[in-house]
Parts: C-alpha cells; structure tokens; sequence
C-alpha cells in the first residue's frame, strides 16, 4: 500500500513514494534520504522493504529522489547542492503536510546522509537520525566517486585511447556541473556536529568508529556492500535493514 | 511534457511512469508509445538513470513513453510465486490494459536491456500491438566466424592493456573464458549470461518475424558485454537468416560501450541513436 506523487516546486518537480502507517498509527514520520548515483538505484529494493516494514510498525513513510537523479525532474548536469539541500526540507514538510505528524525522523544512506544533516542542521526538528554507511565529509565522497569510476575504466577494456583520455577526466562518468562538485567538497563533517549526538544511530557494514560524532550510538552489521567497485549489483542484506529498523523503530 | 505515476493490475500491485509528449509529432506517433521493461533487478529508472533520459527526450520529439516496474521490481508488489516468465506475461496483459484505457488505440514499441531484450523477445508475439523493439544486448548465436574474431579482438584489446599491467590477468582469463566457451568463475564474479533466462534462437526468430509482418521494426545494440557471443556487425541477421531482415532490423555494434551505460557520451550515443531509429 503506497501512493506515487510529484510534488514541490513546479519547475522542479520531485518524484516520492508515501506508505502510510498501517495499524496503530504511532505519529511518526520517516523521511528516507536515498544515496546518490549508482547508489540510488542499488539501494532501491532495500528502502523500499524497509519503507514496508516501517510502515507495518505503524509509522508513515516518504521516500523521495533528489532533484536530476531518479525519476524527479531537471538533469544532473543542472542540479546543485542547493537543491539538494531544499528537496530534502521540502520532503520533510509535504511528509509533515501529509500525515500530521509532529515527530520526523530521518534516514539517511552514504552521501545522503550528509545531505539530511547539511539540511536538517539546526533548521528543521528531528527527533532522530539513522545512518547507514555514512560519508564522513564532502571530500572523501569525491574520493570514493574516484575510486568508483577508476573501477569502472579499470573493467572497460575496449576504450580507445581518446576516450579513455575523456573518461578518466574528473568525476566524468557522473556528469554532475563543476559547481556540484566544488559544493559537495566544501561539505564538512561539521554538518554532523550541528546535531545532537544523542539523536544519532549509525549503522555501518565495515567497522564502527570511522563517524565524526562522538558518543553516537554505532552498530556494525558486517556486510560486503561493493559500494565502490558493484555499481550496478543491487545491496540488500537482511541484517542491515533489521539494524536500520529497530534504530528507527525503537524507544 | 507530463509525467504522472500510476498504480494499475489487481489491487494497484503494479507501478510505472507514463510519460505523455505535450505535442506529438503525428498522429501516427500519438498512438505510439515506447514501454521500457526491467534491466535485470534495477528500478524502472534504468541503469544509470538510462530509461529517465531516453524517456523524455523521446516526449521531446513528441513520443509518449511508459516506464515499468514488472511484480517485484522497484516499486511493484512481489508475486505470490516468482517472478519469472510467467508473471511477466500477466504484468504484460495489465499493462496494455493500461496503455490502452490511458491512449486508446496503441501501438508499442518494447524496450529492454539485458534480461530487459530477454523479456521483450518472449512478449512480442504475444500481442498485435507490439510493432517495434529495442533490444540492448540481446542474446544472439555465435556464427561461424565468431571465434577467429574473439581472438582478433582478445589481441588488439591486449595490445592496449600493455601500459596497466594490473589488468593482465583478469582480462587474460576473461579472454580465455570466451575464446573457448568456458566460464571460469573462481575470481566470484557470476558469469553474465548464466545470470539471465535466455529466449531461444527460435523465440527470438518468431520476436522478429512477428514484428516484420505487423510493419514494424527493430533496433539491436550489441555492447562489449556481448562480445562474449557477438563481435561483427550483421552476426544476429546471419544467425536468425530472416528474409528483409535489413529492410525492418537495424544492428549497432558498439564494442567500445560497457553494457550499462556509465559513461555519458555513451548514454547520449544510444539516446541520440534511438531518437533517430524512432523518428
């Protein structure tokens, strides 16, 4: 049971998907902040389970893509942080539109959940933020699109040499504007530190005290994700997203 | 253009994104309309956002467009049993209901990559309408000549690979593993073609012969994922030894392109090479 919709802006339309609570309605609502990319479209499937099993404990759901990636409106090329920034308010408050509810928690996966904390900060009132595989800064996002893209020319083996020339150009594969990419650099870990520590629970696949935040409660869940070599196998292990639930589900 | 989400099938359990062209170009393109299938487990978004793109550039040129999600992809509910070729079939059946209660008299051009081709191979003939397909990487039988042009391609892609030793022996055995058939999975990558429910070269003979006789057409694009089984331009109209086959079917061999798409000149080469086998 879900309702598909585009909403926001008229020039920037935003797709989202919302499941409402089934059962007893506990008032809250999740917003989901998808990765970015290859990311995206990997982690579907999983977001969208755990959107369901959100929604059976009661609690209502929005999922959304961020403008110029899924099926939202504008291109890549055209899209900036700012937008970014602004789909992720402009979710929270159609969410809160929707539904009522007065308690938001967030649920942010790898550069997205830079993105939410960049755009919750001290601005919008969430009473919690679940984390998988957070990106600790702008910088080592760059990184990995690096490492990522060095993977995929490393498994094209038929480029010409012009076109390998063209492809190893920085950041290429993505077609994401110069300014993109200087603004997602600026982003520091200092967007983690603007939030309460108390409010977070981070869910990592590798090993746990690689995030910014003292005292946030971390779990490890050890999974293989590929996040930087598969990017087009799709992630999807149960343990993850039973971590991500009772983070998001617990008292 | 306008794009609206819709639920449709028994109880809304299958999703998709139609997308309608503010203009279209004639009447014969407002009845025409391009379904983008499922490439293997991805989201009907495509890989690397590829069916978002063609999607609306296709409105652009005034074609309309349907990006699906068959039973248990992206945002449709799973089946009871499966997925496999036979809920696909149903899904199909809810979906031309839906296309033609949305646009009324239709005519469908298929469109799938990967398991994608597969699923649109198998459909076709199964309903009048369908009168063109798009077919990225479809499977097709290697002819004789294909092995003596494995090794020309194997040589000349090696002669590259001479200043990136690190790549030697990966790509060696991948090399080995198509010039004598083998599948050696020991480095734990899946073999690709094991991976997909595969037509026959019967089904995909009758896929299209069925769309030649409703005056249809066909478009197949065969990346460097198919030189495991396809690596000379014109092998699949060899293969299927279709009468006419170069007056409806169009081949691209693009060897340089990797099977997704992840490079963006390549992306706007297959979009710009759609438009034009569409217009």
């Amino acid at each position: 049971m879900h309702e598909a919709f585009f909403f926001g802006p008229t020039d920037r339309q935003i797709f989202g998907v919302y499941h409402p609570a089934l059962g007893i309605d506990t008032g809250v609502l999740t917003v989901i902040c998808p990765p970015l990319l290859s990311e995206l479209n990997r982690t579907h499937s999983a977001l969208r389970n755990l959107a369901v099993a959100l929604a059976q404990k009661g609690q209502h759901v929005l999922r959304f893509d961020y403008t110029g990636t899924g099926d939202s409106h504008g291109h890549l090329a055209d899209a900036s942080m700012a937008h970014w920034v602004e789909d992720i308010q402009i979710s929270i408050q159609e969410g809160r539109d929707l539904t009522g509810c007065r308690a938001v928690r967030v649920l942010a996966v790898r550069a997205g959940a830079l993105l939410a904390c960049n755009s919750v900060g001290s601005q919008v009132d969430i009473d919690r933020a679940v984390l998988w595989d957070p990106i600790a800064s702008g910088t080592e996002y760059l990184s990995t699109l690096d490492r990522e893209q060095a993977s995929v020319i490393d498994t094209h083996h038929y480029l010409s040499r012009a076109e390998q020339a063209q492809v190893s150009s920085e950041y290429s594969i993505y077609g994401m504007s110069a300014g993109m990419l200087s603004d997602i650099k600026a982003i520091n870990s200092g967007v983690y530190q603007a939030i309460d520590a108390k409010k977070f629970r981070v869910v990592c696949t590798s090993s746990a005290g690689q995030f910014p935040v003292e005292n946030a409660t971390e779990v490890v869940v050890p999974f293989e994700c590929y996040w930087e070599t598969k990017i087009d196998g799709v992630v999807f292990s149960q343990p993850v997203l039973e971590q991500l639930l009772t983070g998001l589900t617990a008292a | 253009m306008i794009e609206e989400p819709l639920q449709f099938g028994d109880g809304g359990r299958l999703f998709g994104i139609l997308t309608k062209a503010e203009r279209p170009a004639n009447a014969a393109s407002d009845s025409r309309i391009f379904v983008f299938l499922n490439a293997g487990l991805l989201p009907r978004a495509g890989p690397h956002r590829l069916h978002v793109r063609i999607a609306r550039e296709l409105a652009e040129i005034g074609i309309h467009s349907l990006r699906v999600d068959f039973a248990g992809r992206g945002d449709s509910l799973p089946p009871a049993e499966g997925p496999d070729q036979r809920t696909v079939a149903a899904d199909f059946v809810e979906i031309m209901r839906l296309l033609e209660s949305e646009l009324g008299d239709i005519e469908v051009v298929l469109v799938g990559l990967c398991s994608g081709a597969d699923n649109a191979v198998r459909l076709a003939p199964q309903d009048r309408r369908v009168t063109g397909l798009v077919l990225l990487d479809p499977v097709c039988d290697q002819d004789p000549g294909f092995r003596s042009r494995a090794l020309r391609y194997s040589t000349r892609a090696l002669l590259r690979k001479c200043t990136t030793p690190s790549k030697y022996l990966p790509w060696i055995k991948r090399c080995m593993a198509a010039m004598f058939g083998t599948n050696d999975d020991a480095d734990g990558s899946a073999d690709n073609l094991s991976l997909r429910d595969l037509p026959t070269t019967e089904q995909t003979r009758d896929a299209l012969t069925t769309v030649r006789e409703r005056n249809g057409k066909v478009l197949a694009v065969f990346t460097q994922y198919a030189l495991e089984y396809y690596n000379q331009l014109g092998q699949m109209g060899d293969v299927l030894e279709l009468d006419d086959y170069d007056q409806f079917c169009t081949e691209r061999f693009w060897p340089q392109v990797e099977h997704t798409y992840p490079f963006e000149q390549h992306r706007r080469q297959l979009i710009d090479a759609i438009k034009s086998w569409a217009s």
